[in-house]
């Protein structure tokens, strides 16, 4: 042990600490300056626990305490409070920079570093400082502009004041400040991990090492002889169903007889530390009988393959789609490609490890289990962990949540927390690490697709057909919902009269497949939009010009047979043509020498707001005459607080701070569905205008807006406003029915470098034009088209997770500042949608689904190597062009 | 989707059933619970109330009932076991012995009140 001196934020203190003890751990847990965040197991990878020592910037999770005498460190606490922030924390706010939050502290003390030291810093300059810290969100590009704010600002070029939105422009296509940015800025606002629980075990589990096998027994005497263990339990223990039932009831809480996939819990260890309780779990001996493993479709389908689950085939689900008569019509086609494509398995990549607390409110058959994760849909999981634990009184709450992009439609973390709060009686806190937390989650399915697109002489679609498999891994969760979503989708922005497709759902021994931002479209939309290029290459049609000559007309019908009322495609291929004509003169220049520069279009039409969907929101005048608006709305980084905020603050003509948002728990809210399928705005957003109508025609009726007024003319003070799309499904034969109630369209251009000696593929510009309707936020619509495409690239270029060899996020190959690109959105064209909420949709997922076909289609122009597999790796590419010769 | 031939791929959508009562379509999830409570009349009750067992709603069944519907157009949620406690004096016990399948698939079920929305519709 070693006594140090050190000042911290200003103050000094004395530590006495080992020679292991690194300062992230010291500022956390001894000082509780949660700011710092830990995301990549303490490698240096993520940049999420960057402070300043001794005017450096300086990761803490690698620095030890005992190297550190005489050190001076600052952490984001103490560079500003939400009260009084400091300059670069109103940069970071003012310029949209902060999304789901988590690496935002991070961002700002590197930040800090760089403008000490350089007060100007230009775009690469800015990079250089900042590569080491990673964000999932942004696409770093509101970061760079909020390190360019926050210089202005230090160097009294201009003020916040004169940057923040002129409260006379309204609060309706205004960027305000959103409502939980301050608090992000500032360290202030409290992820799971950050919660204080007084006397809260830590939990390990126990997981499987086999891909497949049955459990023929478990045996944790040894671990709990540990010293610091509280205590063990496996399924036996636990009261309910043990089941986390989504669409089927197929996946356990914790195994009892049988594994099915790597890393699949079995057993959960509580101890007073989480060194005794990882001790703990690692002395528990689990004897297996291991059964035949199935890591891929085909050999799930075999002849005379094992089941996964004895209840289900392995080919579990298939869902035909035909319209018209397609053999006819590719028989008559005048030009046909037909190819097979196949995109990858993938993590989302929420910076955030799947950090869950559990506690027991009040005491016996009475106590309520609360339960605080990182859900998108608290009530649904609430009701899911109620049949799983066979435990009634709960209350589940979100904390601030460091991403998910469709990762927390799937329980993860929860149901073990929640069983062990359950029967250990005592609370515990669950905060496994990044590659843990990769284990345990559902990722984004992969999908092998054989296409075939025919068109006539005149370059119209005739006919298309994609017979796509998709692994689901090891268990339901979404998968069928996933498959639905890609048919829905999966004839994108066009017209294609006729239509034979195909999709089945296959079950293996893989990481389990889930909600993956998008669900579907990306991956028929990676196959549909490069077989469009191809059939434009054979035609001898620019590849815009076929699209916009193919788009769908109002009166025409989606693959579903739906016919469709609004269609503002046609307006966006306008709107990027000019710049597509920019780029393609820009390339031209570059055909000659190893370095070939391409541009490659891709488009889509994303459905929100599916038949049946629904959504309710309460609104509450408050004694203040401001109002409360309930909605289990989540908001792991979107901006729905500033959606929810914005339409109620419009609608009555409130100022925002008089707009109050209880979203978080399931007790005071509404259940309104999950925060997934781009549906929040439009669903949710809907319902909310729904509630205001209401109040404003009750106020209108009383004469007076005010509580008081509203109470003595007997109108209530609280009402519920509701939206609802008509009901309908697929037919399960022909994949006939309804589509979504509105669609949110994009076309998306990239412009790429292919070096064709390494077969290194750069991006230097990605440009979009989007319609979403309304716009209510710019800036929060820039920051989802932003982000977007930043995950689009990666999943073109170098993203696939492989189960228990991805393990953080250099092996995963996270998106950096280095990697980064030059984004230009392009100032939206806003046609008001027929039922849209104030006209407007919904953009979160579109974001990313015309990325990765873009990229590839640019990849091709630039060098002729066409990738059919995605990612599309510097061996990939010039396996490609050694193809092509 | 039926699954009651576990040998053969399934297929359509998984939760959702339509089912014509008292002359109108009225659609389902997969547990048989209402999609929307907006399509609950008394006499769906009592139709879906006959089906599982119970010939006739009585008048603490009906005033639990109403409460769950009052309490949900209310808060937009279905009330904890505790709530309805609070609000009828009865028993937990004795709440679930009123209805066949107790109180959440049961007395949830005939009220009306759908199961929290999922991605799965």
């Amino acid at each position: 042990m070693k006594k140090i001196k050190l000042k911290i934020n200003g103050r000094t203190k004395q530590f006495v600490v080992g020679p292991d003890r690194v300062l992230l751990d010291l500022l956390r847990d001894d000082l509780h300056l949660t700011g710092a965040k830990q995301s990549c197991d303490r490698k240096g990878q993520c940049g999420a626990c960057t402070v300043i020592v001794n005017n450096k910037a300086t990761r803490s999770c690698l620095t030890k305490v005992a190297d550190l005498e005489g050190a001076e460190v600052i952490t984001v606490e103490g560079l500003g409070t939400p009260d009084n922030p400091h300059l670069i924390q109103e940069a970071y706010v003012l310029s949209g920079a902060v999304q789901c939050g988590y690496c935002t502290p991070g961002m700002i003390m590197a930040t800090k570093a760089l403008l000490d030291q350089n007060p100007d810093p230009d775009t690469e300059e800015i990079k250089k400082a900042l590569a080491r810290n990673l964000c999932r969100c942004t696409g770093y590009k509101k970061i760079i502009d909020a390190v360019k704010l926050a210089g202005r600002f230090l160097r009294g070029e201009t003020s916040p004041d004169q940057i923040r939105p002129d409260p006379a422009k309204g609060v309706m296509h205004v960027s305000l400040p959103r409502p939980s940015a301050m608090i992000k800025a500032c360290g202030t606002a409290e992820f799971a991990a950050d919660i204080k629980i007084q006397g809260a075990l830590e939990i390990a589990v126990v997981r499987s090492t086999e891909h497949h096998a049955n459990i023929k027994s478990i045996d944790t005497s040894e671990a709990e002889k540990i010293p610091g263990v509280i205590g063990t339990m496996t399924a036996k223990d636990i009261k309910g169903t043990n089941r986390l039932k989504f669409i089927f009831n197929d996946q356990p809480l914790l195994c009892d007889t049988k594994v099915r996939c790597l890393g699949d819990p079995i057993a959960i260890v509580v101890a007073e530390t989480l060194e005794q309780a990882k001790a703990g779990a690692a002395a528990v001996k689990v004897d297996y009988e291991p059964l035949p493993v199935m890591m891929t479709p085909a050999e799930a389908m075999a002849d005379g393959a094992v089941r996964v689950h004895d209840e289900f085939p392995n080919l579990c689900y298939q869902q035909p789609q035909v319209n018209g008569d397609a053999k006819k019509a590719f028989a008559e086609s005048a030009a046909l490609v037909e190819a097979e494509f196949s995109t990858q398995l993938n993590h989302q990549a929420p910076l955030e490890p799947e950090a869950c607390v559990a506690y027991l409110e009040g005491e016996g058959e009475d106590a309520v289990l609360v339960v605080i994760g990182r859900s998108i849909m608290i009530h649904t999981h609430m009701a899911t962990l109620q049949e799983a634990l066979g435990w009634e009184n709960m209350r589940y709450e979100e904390p601030f949540s460091g991403g998910q992009f469709g990762i927390k439609a799937a329980i993860t973390s929860e149901g073990i927390a929640g069983a062990a709060a359950l029967h250990f009686k005592r609370p515990v806190r669950y905060i496994p690490s990044i590659h843990e937390s990769m284990l345990l989650t559902s990722k984004r399915h992969p999908f092998t697709m054989k296409v075939k697109l025919g068109a006539d002489k005149d370059g119209k679609l005739t006919a298309y057909g994609n017979d796509f498999i998709v692994e689901n891994g090891a268990y339901m969760i979404l998968g069928i919902v996933v498959i639905l979503r890609a048919l829905e989708m999966h004839s994108g922005p066009y017209y294609i009269p006729s239509i034979d497709s195909l999709a089945r759902l296959v079950y293996t021994n893989n990481a389990a497949g889930g909600a993956a931002r998008g669900a579907g479209p990306p991956q028929v939309t990676f196959a549909l939009e490069s077989a469009v290029d191809m059939l434009a290459d054979k035609l001898g049609i620019d590849p815009l010009e076929f699209r916009l000559k193919n788009s769908l007309m109002p009166g025409q019908s989606v693959s579903t047979g739906a016919v469709i009322e609004q269609w503002p495609f046609p307006e966006i291929c306008e709107l990027i043509r000019p710049h597509y004509e920019r780029a393609k003169k820009e390339a031209a220049a570059f055909k000659d020498g190893p370095i070939k520069r391409g541009v490659g279009i891709a488009a889509h039409s994303f459905g929100i707001a599916e038949p049946g969907d629904k959504a309710q929101v309460a609104v509450e005048l408050d004694l203040d005459d401001g109002v409360t608006v309930y909605a289990a709305a989540a908001d792991p980084g979107e901006g729905n607080d500033s959606m929810l905020t914005q339409i109620t603050a419009h609608l009555l003509d409130l100022p925002v701070e008089k707009v109050r948002l209880v979203t978080r728990n399931t007790d005071q809210t509404t259940e309104t569905g999950p925060a997934a399928g781009s549906r929040i705005t439009y669903m949710v957003g809907g319902a909310l205008q729904n509630a205001l109508e209401q109040m404003k025609a009750a106020m209108k009726e009383a004469g007076d807006s005010t509580y008081e007024g509203m109470k003595k003319a007997g109108k209530p003070t609280r009402y519920m406003g509701t939206k609802n799309v008509p009901e309908g499904g697929l037919d399960p034969k022909t994949g006939q029915g309804p589509t979504f109630d509105s669609q949110v369209h994009n076309i998306q251009m990239a412009e790429v470098e292919v070096n064709t000696e390494t077969g290194e593929v750069r991006v230097i510009k990605m440009t979009t034009a989007v319609d979403p309707g309304p716009v209510i936020h710019p800036q929060n619509l820039e920051g989802q088209l932003e982000g977007g495409m930043d995950q689009g690239v990666g999943y073109a270029l170098r993203e696939e997770y492989i189960h228990g060899k991805t393990k953080d996020w250099v092996t995963f190959k996270f998106p950096t500042m280095k990697t980064a690109f030059d984004i230009e959105v392009l100032t939206p064209r806003e046609t008001p949608r027929a039922r849209g909420t104030l006209g407007g949709t919904g953009i979160g997922e579109m974001t990313m689904v015309s990325t990765a076909p873009a990229v590839i289609n640019a990849i091709k122009n630039a060098c002729g190597a066409r990738i059919f597999n995605l990612p599309a790796t510097p061996e990939k590419v010039l396996a490609a062009l050694a193809a092509g010769k | 989707m039926d699954e009651s031939d576990d040998s053969k791929p399934l297929s359509g959508h998984p939760n959702r059933k339509v089912r014509v009562i008292a002359g109108r379509e009225i659609y389902f999830d997969k547990e048989d619970f209402l999609k929307k409570a907006e399509d609950w009349t008394e006499e769906v009750a009592g139709i879906l109330a006959a089906e599982s067992g119970l010939e006739e709603i009585n008048e603490t069944q009906w005033r639990i009932i109403h409460f769950l519907r009052k309490f949900y157009f209310h808060y937009g949620r279905a009330p904890m076991n505790r709530e309805i406690k609070a609000e009828v004096g009865l028993s937990f016990m004795e709440l679930e012995a009123l209805f066949p399948s107790g109180i959440r698939r049961g007395a949830r079920r005939l009220a009306g009140l759908p199961n929290p929305k999922t991605c799965s519709g």
